[in-house]
């Protein structure tokens, strides 16, 4: 396993004063309802803006309107931009894996159509994966894609799928074949536009009371033969090539450190300030060198590799760190968590506390990513 | 890798293999000093690694140095490594003369001058030594003064290792000449001592990392290896990633020395390091089971090492104060860019 540190380069810090910049004059949009979890805060308004600015889809080819930027530099935006706690949610999926997706298995026609408009922040990609039996076992999928005049009608339901009201379109996985031997066979993806006929979309309220999340029901919706996304029966690789990239990114330890830095902010003010700095110096450490790590990643994603059990560790230990922030801080800050608390304090307490399942379960739980290192280990 | 680490890993890695075995734990655990190894490392040279060329060194600094103290962790060598290439470092760019024999070294504050207490507790290695050098606060950089053998006594004490922390005391006259170290502060050197200690701790991470991956593998109980159980995939996955993120830590502590963030990487890594060593000790403990909890089953030579060391120039707590207090110290607001300045160079 490789993790060679990273150090960043002058060119990166001007970059990084562009993005503080722009944050701090469009401060309207840093909310409280954002702060914990800007990735899955959905402001298309903001998405666009982003766009303008060529913040997405940065590393994708100038053909198809994207600024050929490296993945440090993409990092380094992301980064700025998950730590402000921006609602970065709309466009996050057509960035960071649709994009590359597209670029990777789709076709010349599809490229020109969709990458244009994700990085103007004006498409935005909803992931149809889950299903109401299939949720770690992703094989186990129902939803069937049969061949028809013209293209492919969809049957079945997938679920928790975020932002489907907001996004125009999903890539689906689904079975176009039989059962075979190997279980891993005989999945395609689609793009699927969710405003076609036959689809129907539920709301899912999360416990903390958002409702990002969606049903998605497919009845008899026809998909063209040009929307079948990669190589029909090739949609279980198509999907592990997405993981490096989906695993290993900021947001997974950068999710709620609008917390950390607001509970800094309290505790730099307090009496009791003598007893926290051990915790907070505890967790600023772990921040450090999860960062490193993450960083490491995204410099050998740029060289060409797909470091895939680099990817898994930095998500595990990414996202504990993540869940166990607020019970680190809680201790130290003589507040009650409430959403309605008087104090910001106690609202991001109780963003970060409700919200704090989600963040080992989305990308692969942490039992399924441990099982891919063992793996990686020799054990299995 | 360049292939200069890389030889000098090779070249290493032989010598500490041929001679970093159970016997010589045993002499050390036993107050002995494994004479004829530490011979074979100082005839080498290697403890002046971290010395420029025209001194006699591979001219890599201390991040050379580095290379030799992992190594002597994950080969569990029972000889003062990082205290000796440290000292050697500090002799020579002190000025004064290096020693064929080991050096102890002494890192104390100021109550050991204003007082004249001559009493410091728990020098690695001391009652082996031929000398000792005394590292002191000075106004801003430190002052470190060379002890004759004569001039001081050595109650033997030892590590949870087994690993000698002797109890030093100096007659009054101990002192001969004191000289003035160059731009470091003590805490410098208290730091880059804590780095020699937490890249030990890396070596004895992976070793043990190695270990229990192979005990799995081998063991069977209810009729299958034991490391076919999800139970235990679990646990050893949560070892990699502890032992992963430990060694970044300090591989980001060593690209980062004589640069602004010298120390608050060292404490990251020293944080990390020590973090990691109770959870990797724990797991590692519980796949071995008894046959782990000997004397005789090389684990604990990993493992003991390790929970000795995490105390070692700083645990957790003292590093995580001191980052947690400049964290407080930052005007409001600027953590995130306090953060992001960690990565520069």
């Amino acid at each position: 396993m490789n993790f060679e540190p990273v150090t960043l380069s002058e060119k990166d810090k001007d970059l990084r004063e562009e993005v503080r910049s722009f944050l701090i004059e469009h401060k309207c949009f840093l909310t409280n309802s954002s702060a914990i979890d800007p990735w899955f805060a959905c402001v298309p308004e903001f998405s666009r803006l982003l766009g303008a600015k060529g913040w997405i889809g940065m590393t994708f080819p100038k053909q198809y309107g994207g600024a050929e930027r490296s993945y440090l530099e993409r990092y380094v935006v992301i980064e700025e931009l998950l730590a402000a706690g921006a609602p970065v949610g709309a466009h996050w999926f057509a960035d960071r894996q649709i994009g590359p997706l597209l670029l990777r298995f789709g076709t010349e026609e599809q490229k020109n159509h969709f990458l244009p408009q994700i990085i103007r922040g004006e498409c935005f990609f909803s992931i149809g994966m889950s299903e109401p039996d299939s949720g770690s076992d992703l094989a186990s999928i129902r939803t069937k894609g049969q061949r028809v005049k013209g293209g492919w009608e969809i049957n079945g339901q997938k679920t928790w799928t975020s932002f489907a009201q907001n996004s125009r379109y999903m890539v689906l996985l689904c079975k176009t074949a039989a059962k075979s031997e190997d279980r891993h066979e005989g999945m395609s993806q689609f793009i699927i536009d969710l405003e076609s006929e036959g689809i129907t979309r539920r709301p899912i309220q999360n416990l903390a009371g958002e409702e990002h999340f969606y049903e998605v029901f497919f009845e008899n919706v026809f998909v063209p033969e040009d929307r079948l996304l990669g190589s029909e029966g090739n949609g279980w690789n198509q999907v592990m090539a997405e993981l490096a990239f989906e695993r290993s990114g900021p947001e997974r330890f950068l999710s709620n450190f609008q917390l950390l830095d607001e509970a800094v902010d309290v505790m730099r003010s307090s009496i009791s300030r003598e007893s926290t700095k051990q915790v907070i110096g505890q967790l600023v450490a772990r921040l450090m060198v999860l960062r490193q790590m993450s960083l490491s990643v995204a410099c050998q994603l740029q060289s060409g590799a797909l470091p895939v059990t680099e990817a898994t560790i930095v998500k595990d230990l990414g996202t504990s760190f993540e869940q166990e922030m607020a019970d680190c801080l809680r201790m130290h800050l003589l507040v009650e968590p409430g959403e309605d608390a008087a104090e910001r304090i106690g609202q991001l307490l109780s963003g970060s506390i409700l919200k704090s399942p989600s963040f080992s379960l989305r990308g692969g739980t942490r039992e399924i990513l441990r099982g891919i290192l063992a793996k990686g280990l020799g054990l299995r | 890798m360049n292939e200069i680490t890389k030889l000098i890993e090779e070249s290493v890695s032989s010598l500490f293999v041929q001679y970093a075995n159970s016997d010589a734990d045993e002499i050390m655990e036993s107050g002995g000093f494994p004479a004829k190894f530490w011979d074979e490392f100082s005839n080498g040279g290697w403890n002046s690694i971290a010395l420029t060329e025209d001194d006699g060194g591979a001219g890599m600094g201390l991040a050379g140095g580095y290379i030799l103290m992992r190594l002597s962790g994950y080969h569990a060598v029972p000889l003062p490594i990082v205290e000796s290439i440290i000292c050697t470092y500090l002799l020579a760019r002190a000025g004064l003369p290096l020693t064929t024999g080991f050096t102890a070294l002494a890192v104390v504050d100021s109550a050991f001058q204003a007082d004249g207490v001559r009493f410091v507790p728990r020098i690695p290695w001391a009652r082996h030594a031929s000398g000792l050098l005394v590292v002191m606060p000075g106004e801003t950089n430190a002052r470190v003064a060379f002890v004759d053998r004569s001039k001081w006594s050595v109650k033997e004490r030892a590590n949870m290792a087994g690993e000698p922390r002797d109890d030093v005391t100096l007659t009054s006259d101990a002192f001969e000449e004191v000289h003035e170290l160059s731009g470091v502060c003590i805490e410098r050197v208290f730091s880059w001592l804590a780095l020699g200690r937490a890249a030990q701790m890396t070596g004895a991470l992976s070793k043990t990392l190695e270990r229990t991956v192979d005990y799995a593998n081998e063991r069977k109980q209810f009729g299958k290896l034991i490391g076919k159980f999800q139970a235990l995939q679990q646990y050893i996955s949560v070892q990699a990633e502890n032992t992963n993120a430990a060694q970044c830590a300090v591989d980001t502590a060593v690209i980062h020395l004589d640069t602004p963030q010298e120390w608050e990487c060292i404490a990251a890594a020293k944080i990390s390091a020590g973090e990691s060593a109770g959870n990797v000790c724990r797991i590692a403990h519980a796949v071995h089971a008894a046959i782990g909890f000997t004397r005789e089953h090389p684990l604990q030579m990993s493992t003991r090492r390790l929970w000795a060391w995490r105390d070692e120039y700083g645990n957790e707590a003292r590093w995580a104060t001191k980052l947690g207090d400049l964290c407080l110290e930052l005007e409001s607001g600027h953590l995130w860019s306090w953060l992001t300045e960690q990565t520069n160079r």
